[in-house]
């Protein structure tokens, strides 16, 4: 395999990284906000969000690339193959991550909610200052997990043209006839990419600490 | 909005509850309960489980929205401006609601934050109080409850008593014209029961305005300025606990004592 090989391969990977990073970055906090809309029980919103997250869940990704790609123009916005990516990984992790926070929210202790209601706190600060700096430790994991699937699952992007690492390791092994080693190293850069994300989990774990994690 | 007018020529109750209704679907919990409770003074709400006593302490602080009724903080309209049929908001029941301290049978402390953290929390954040002041005053309140060592402990790492007390120093951090108490030595192991009542004793010696609901007969007879027996949400009887514990007046009372004090 040629250095440009390799270099096509490694641009490949930023691709995957930073279209899996944007829709992390837009997901996660889409994701709270889902789950916040459905624990506090929002009238209409709360089964907006129940359909919602259903749907997403229920549809392939690369099948929502392709619906979002090809229905922006019909609807007289033409966003083009990253955007659509983007929108697609963004829809798709956000549903996900929902679950994940919502889980958190259910097995929240009510009683710490009501020594915060009782200490006159509003339901913004006690958000805030009581159940996120709890929540997110225990999401965390499942996040963290769920941002793993996505990197994994994100080649079915490739399908509206974009060249993530899996479609740069195609190109090179049909030009070579050697498709072994692109592969190979793909998946080391996989590898690489979840082990990331992991770090990051345990440092954030270990710097945060799990101080008091029950009373 | 502070009244400018002449002052009152005796200040009015700390407490009032006049008919205080309150129905959970077709389960009516209290039925026109009236009581109050003086400045200074320590009342022992006692009554059989079930009987409405939490609920008639949420209902004070407006956790529990009552049905009928009036509940008056020194002479205050709680739940409604201005005196009137206007609801609060949520911001005016929140800073009502900061004026009444809450001890609560399982602590209910912040796991995530220390002991001092715990004490300051609400009123940096709520009362909008200065932070250096405020911890000034908390680890005067840590000393009181002897608990100074322990400031920056994380509440799991305490005993029961110990996260009582600090959920005790937690409710006096805010300053409150009233404190609360819903069955504060339920939840502990009996060795640790004393602590916790020592703690309460020394507030109504000192002149706390408290409602305590316990089963603790023992702080109601020789800490209460006043026993009210609650049953099936009724007041039953409101006497001294000397009058209360040896000559109660009603047979309700007795049955009661019976159980709870002879058994
Ligand atoms: N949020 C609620 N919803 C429905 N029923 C309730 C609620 N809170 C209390 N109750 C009912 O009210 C009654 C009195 O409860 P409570 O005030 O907790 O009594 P106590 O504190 O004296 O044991 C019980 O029958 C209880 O089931
Ligand atoms: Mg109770």
């Amino acid at each position: 395999m040629t250095a440009a090989a390799f270099m096509t391969l490694l641009q490949g990977a930023g691709v995957t990284l930073a279209v899996s990073f944007a829709g992390i970055l837009l997901g996660v906090p889409i994701g709270l906000g889902i789950a916040l809309v459905r624990w506090g029980e929002v009238p209409v919103l709360r089964r907006v969000a129940a359909v919602y997250v259903s749907l997403i869940r229920s549809t392939p990704l690369v099948t929502l690339c392709l619906l979002i790609f090809f229905a922006s123009p019909s609807i007289g916005i033409d966003i083009g193959p990253v955007s659509a990516a983007v929108l697609a990984m963004t829809l798709n992790t956000s549903a996900f991550n929902s679950e994940v926070w919502r889980g958190g929210l259910v097995s929240f202790p009510k009683d710490q909610l009501e020594a915060a209601r009782s200490f006159g706190m509003r339901p913004s600060g006690a958000f805030r200052r009581i159940v996120f700096p709890q929540l997110w430790r225990s999401a965390l994991p499942g996040l963290v997990n769920e941002m793993t699937l996505l990197i994994k699952g994100s080649p079915a992007i490739a399908v509206v043209g974009i060249v993530e690492v899996t479609r740069a390791a195609v190109r090179i092994g049909a030009t070579t006839y050697e498709p072994l080693p692109p592969f190979l190293v793909a998946t080391v850069l996989y590898i690489a990419l979840v082990f990331g994300f992991v770090c990051l989990q345990r440092v954030s774990e270990r710097t945060y600490g799990r101080a008091g994690a029950s009373a | 909005m502070p009244d400018t007018s002449m002052p009152p020529a005796v200040a009015p109750p700390v407490l009032e509850i006049r008919g205080l209704t309150k129905s959970f679907g077709t389960n009516i919990v209290l039925d026109g309960v009236s009581m109050q409770v003086g400045k200074g003074q320590t009342v022992c709400l006692l009554g059989p489980s079930g009987s409405g006593k939490s609920t008639l302490l949420r209902c004070v602080n407006w956790l529990e929205p009552p049905d009928q009724g009036r509940i008056l903080l020194s002479g205050k309209l709680m739940g409604f401006r201005d005196g009137g049929v206007v609801p609060m908001n949520g911001m005016e029941l929140a800073r009502a609601r900061s004026r009444i301290g809450m001890v609560f049978q399982h602590f209910n402390l912040w796991p995530h934050l220390t002991v001092l953290q715990n004490l300051i929390e609400a009123p940096i954040h709520v009362q909008g109080r200065q932070r250096d002041e405020v911890i000034g005053e908390a680890e005067v309140l840590l000393d009181r409850v002897g608990l100074a060592d322990k400031k920056n402990a994380f509440p799991a790492h305490l005993s029961g008593g110990q996260k009582q007390r600090v959920g005790i120093a937690r409710a006096l951090a805010m300053r409150p014209e009233l404190l609360l108490f819903d069955e504060p030595t339920s939840a502990l192991d009996p060795e640790l029961v004393g602590e916790v009542v020592a703690v309460m004793k020394i507030l109504a010696e000192e002149g706390s305005t408290m409602l305590v609901v316990t089963h603790e007969m023992g702080f109601a007879r020789e800490a209460a300025d006043e026993v009210v027996l609650l049953d099936l949400g009724r007041v039953v009887e409101i006497a001294r606990p000397t009058e209360f514990f040896t000559k109660p007046k009603t047979e309700r009372a007795r049955q009661f004592l019976q159980r709870y004090v002879h058994a």
